[in-house]
């Protein structure tokens, strides 16, 4: 039971680590896009400038994905 | 690298400076400087910018109706311009350039006046079919639709028609029409409406002919269209009208087709000598556009630029074999004069790194006198796309996408680039999956059964070197050594890091800007420092001694950091260390990969143990998911590659350039 009660534990806390990373990730792409967007529309050419900062935000899910792996390796542990 | 570049000035007498304006044309390696701005803040009037010649303005005009009109004939007879041969065009390039423009313009009349001679009336009569073809084809269902109503009608003396073309979207006006006609006719009318097609429908409204003027008159108000036939179809009973419509629209595109094989001759003729004619057009234009961009005095004319050092020679040979001592071209210094900020850059690395030069087209050149980075991607970006894919079946597939890309689109720099660089990461791609042993996933591990089931339904990999504890093993499942990866990422992430902070060094030095060379040395300092204290926690038997240096580095970069850029450099100092975590994407992207296909192929592997349908579905799941994953793995590793270098790599030290090298030069009938 006490087992059983850890590893809930852990994959809550990993689903937790990799669901609001990914929220936040979701929440910062969806103005860098709509503000990108617009700016392309003016300026065509900075469509490259526009993939890049759409990417900076996915470092948090990215991290949020690192640290989601090393809780759900703490059940072994 | 960057090339090295020579700022040059050229002073001559005026009355050869058209002349010299050519010669610089043709040896096309002089990036012009607009001289304008300069002058305007000269206090000595006696300079001033260069204008045409007012003769010369006249052949402007002139050039550019003819390059209208040269336009309009390519245009209407569309050559397949790619397919023309280069050196036919540049012959015919040659035969028509005179260095005297109304030479020039007088070969381009004839030509042209050749070209309408043999075109005008077919072109026309071309147009003519068109129209009559199109509107034909407008008539001919909507008098299919009225035609059995209208031939009753015709069989009644007292009855008239009018027939009508509607929107579809607007139909319900019928409604309002059909009360309207009847409160004019006294009731004596009918509507009757089919639809064409998706768009209009087609009315006939039938009535007693005593009212047709007041129908016509109602109707020439409202905003709706009558079907007016041609004048010689609409006398004609309206079966005899259907049948010739018919007949015309079988006949046209015969006739079109004939004066089509006329036109593809006379394409054939001219194409090349049109073509040649658009890009001498271009080159003459573009040099008359050049001039106010020079300056004059009374009697001489200056004109300044950039080039490369290796083209100085060639560039004052030619000068002084024209003009001898009436054109004198002088080197000035870029040091002395602080002018290497506005020199345009042209960058000349091995033709492997010119591939990578992809970067530029998302960013500036590097700024002239800075190191050109180009190497460090070239290096970097397969080793990180490679890193993060790492699968022999999935590189292999993106090595032969990115190699047919590159060999099939030679004429598109981007796309070739593009192939070529995905070639290059597919090859680094295999590499990795050889070191993890991955191929589509874990089937390879599968197959070879290095994957054991154990009793808690686990998965766990039976290593041929080593064990999951070693550093040193193989296969390096990504999945198992994790741990180890994310501290091999953060080494990978230190070096490349590091690689950029010491370019930001190098360029401190070069430009003698001692604080932004501390600024940078100062992060690094505090980068190598963290490192070493974050060293602990990857190895137990690492010095306690080297944590305390580490500390030590940590806070005397911060120093650094502080001496070099103020509170600014102390915050960058902090903050750069920390982006070093944004290398743990290396395993992290490939983990969400390799996690991917092994989920297709349990899937896959469920299906096939139910028999035929099973073995079909479990195909179909595991073509689906690995294509969509090798469809990933293209985009999300490029992107991210990219962005390490631009955001943690570059942005450590790269200075955009201000101009990129844009010689002045012909097209030599290749525009």
């Amino acid at each position: 039971m006490e087992e059983a009660v850890k590893i809930g534990m852990i994959a809550i806390s990993a689903a937790l680590a990799i669901g609001l990373s990914a929220i936040a990730t979701a929440m910062a792409q969806s103005r860098i896009g709509a503000a990108m967007a617009g700016a392309i529309a003016e300026r065509p050419e900075l469509v490259g400038s526009a993939i890049i900062l759409v990417a900076i935000p996915e470092t948090m899910v990215i991290l949020g994905f690192v640290v989601a792996f090393i809780i759900t390796g703490l059940k072994e542990g | 690298m960057i090339e090295r570049m020579a700022k040059v000035e050229i002073l001559g007498l005026k009355d050869v400076a058209i002349d010299a304006i050519d010669v610089i044309h043709d040896l096309g390696t002089l990036h012009i400087e607009d001289l304008s701005e300069r002058v305007g803040q000269m206090e000595n009037k006696r300079v001033t910018r260069m204008e045409m010649d007012p003769k010369f303005a006249d052949h402007e005009a002139t050039l550019n109706n003819l390059r209208s009109k040269v336009g309009d004939m390519i245009r209407e007879l569309s050559p397949d311009v790619d397919e023309l041969s280069q050196e036919d065009i540049r012959r015919e390039y040659k035969a028509l350039w005179s260095d005297n423009v109304e030479t020039m313009i007088a070969r381009m009349e004839k030509m042209l006046s050749e070209v309408e001679r043999d075109t005008r009336d077919t072109v026309d009569r071309k147009a003519d079919l068109m129209v009559e073809l199109s509107r034909l084809e407008k008539y001919a269902p909507i008098m299919s639709k009225v035609q059995p109503l209208a031939e009753r009608v015709a069989r009644m003396q007292d009855m008239a028609s009018i027939a009508l073309i509607i929107e579809r979207k607007y139909k319900a006006i019928l409604n309002y029409l059909n009360e309207e006609i009847s409160k004019l006719t006294d009731g004596e009318c009918e509507i009757v409406a089919s639809d064409v097609d998706e768009e209009s429908t087609a009315a006939l409204i039938v009535f007693n002919r005593r009212y047709l003027k007041q129908v016509h008159d109602f109707l020439a108000v409202q905003d709706v269209n009558q079907v007016r036939l041609p004048s010689d179809l609409a006398k004609k009973p309206i079966d005899e009208a259907v049948a010739e419509v018919r007949a015309r629209i079988a006949q046209i595109p015969a006739e079109l087709d004939e004066i089509d094989s006329k036109l593809s001759q006379v394409t054939e003729k001219y194409s090349v000598k049109l073509v040649a004619s658009r890009n001498a057009i271009h080159d003459r234009l573009e040099a008359m556009d050049a001039v106010p961009n020079f300056a004059q005095t009374d009697q001489v004319f200056i004109i300044s630029g950039w080039l490369p050092e290796s083209e100085v020679p060639a560039m004052e040979g030619a000068l002084t074999e024209k003009f001898g001592s009436k054109v004198v071209m002088t080197v000035t210094d870029i040091r002395e004069e602080h002018d290497a900020e506005e020199a345009p850059v042209t960058l000349r690395n091995i033709p492997f790194v010119r591939y990578f030069e992809i970067i530029y087209m998302l960013n500036k050149y590097p700024r002239y006198g800075t190191v050109d980075p180009t190497v460090v991607f070239a290096i970097f970006f397969p080793i990180f796309f490679g890193l993060m894919v790492g699968d022999m079946g999935y590189g292999l597939i993106i090595m032969i996408l990115g190699w047919i890309v590159h060999r099939k689109m030679a004429d598109k720099p981007l796309a070739n680039m593009a192939g070529f660089v995905m070639t290059v990461g597919g090859a680094f791609a295999i590499f990795f999956g050889a070191l993890y042993l991955e191929f589509f996933g874990n089937a390879l591990m599968k197959w070879l059964g290095l994957i054991e089931e154990t009793a808690s339904g686990a998965e766990e990999v039976k290593y041929l070197i080593g064990s999951s504890e070693s550093i040193i093993r193989y296969p390096m499942d990504r999945l198992e050594g994790f741990t180890l990866f994310l501290g091999i990422c953060l080494i990978i992430g230190f070096i490349h890091m590091g690689i950029g902070l010491v370019i930001g060094i190098v360029n401190g030095i070069r430009e003698k800007n001692t604080k932004h060379a501390l600024e940078k040395g100062g992060l690094l300092v505090c980068l190598t420092g963290f490192m070493l204290v974050l060293g602990k926690f990857g190895f137990e038997w690492w010095p306690s001694a080297l944590i305390i240096v580490g500390a030590l580095m940590f806070i005397g970069g911060i120093v650094m950091g502080g001496i070099g850029a103020g509170m600014g450099g102390v915050v960058e100092s902090v903050v750069g260390v920390g982006n070093i975590f944004s290398y743990a994407r290396l395993i992290a992207i490939g983990l969400a990969s390799v996690i991917m296909a092994n989920v297709a192929n349990d899937l896959a592997g469920e299906q096939f143990k139910s028999g035929i349908v099973g073995v079909v579905i479990g195909v179909l799941v595991l073509v689906l998911l690995h294509a969509l994953n090798i469809v990933i793995g293209m985009f999300s590793p490029s992107i991210h590659a990219l962005r390490l270098h631009l955001v943690e790599s570059f942005g450590k030290f790269f200075e955009p350039a201000k101009y990129r090298y844009e010689p002045f030069r012909k097209t030599g009938g290749e525009e």
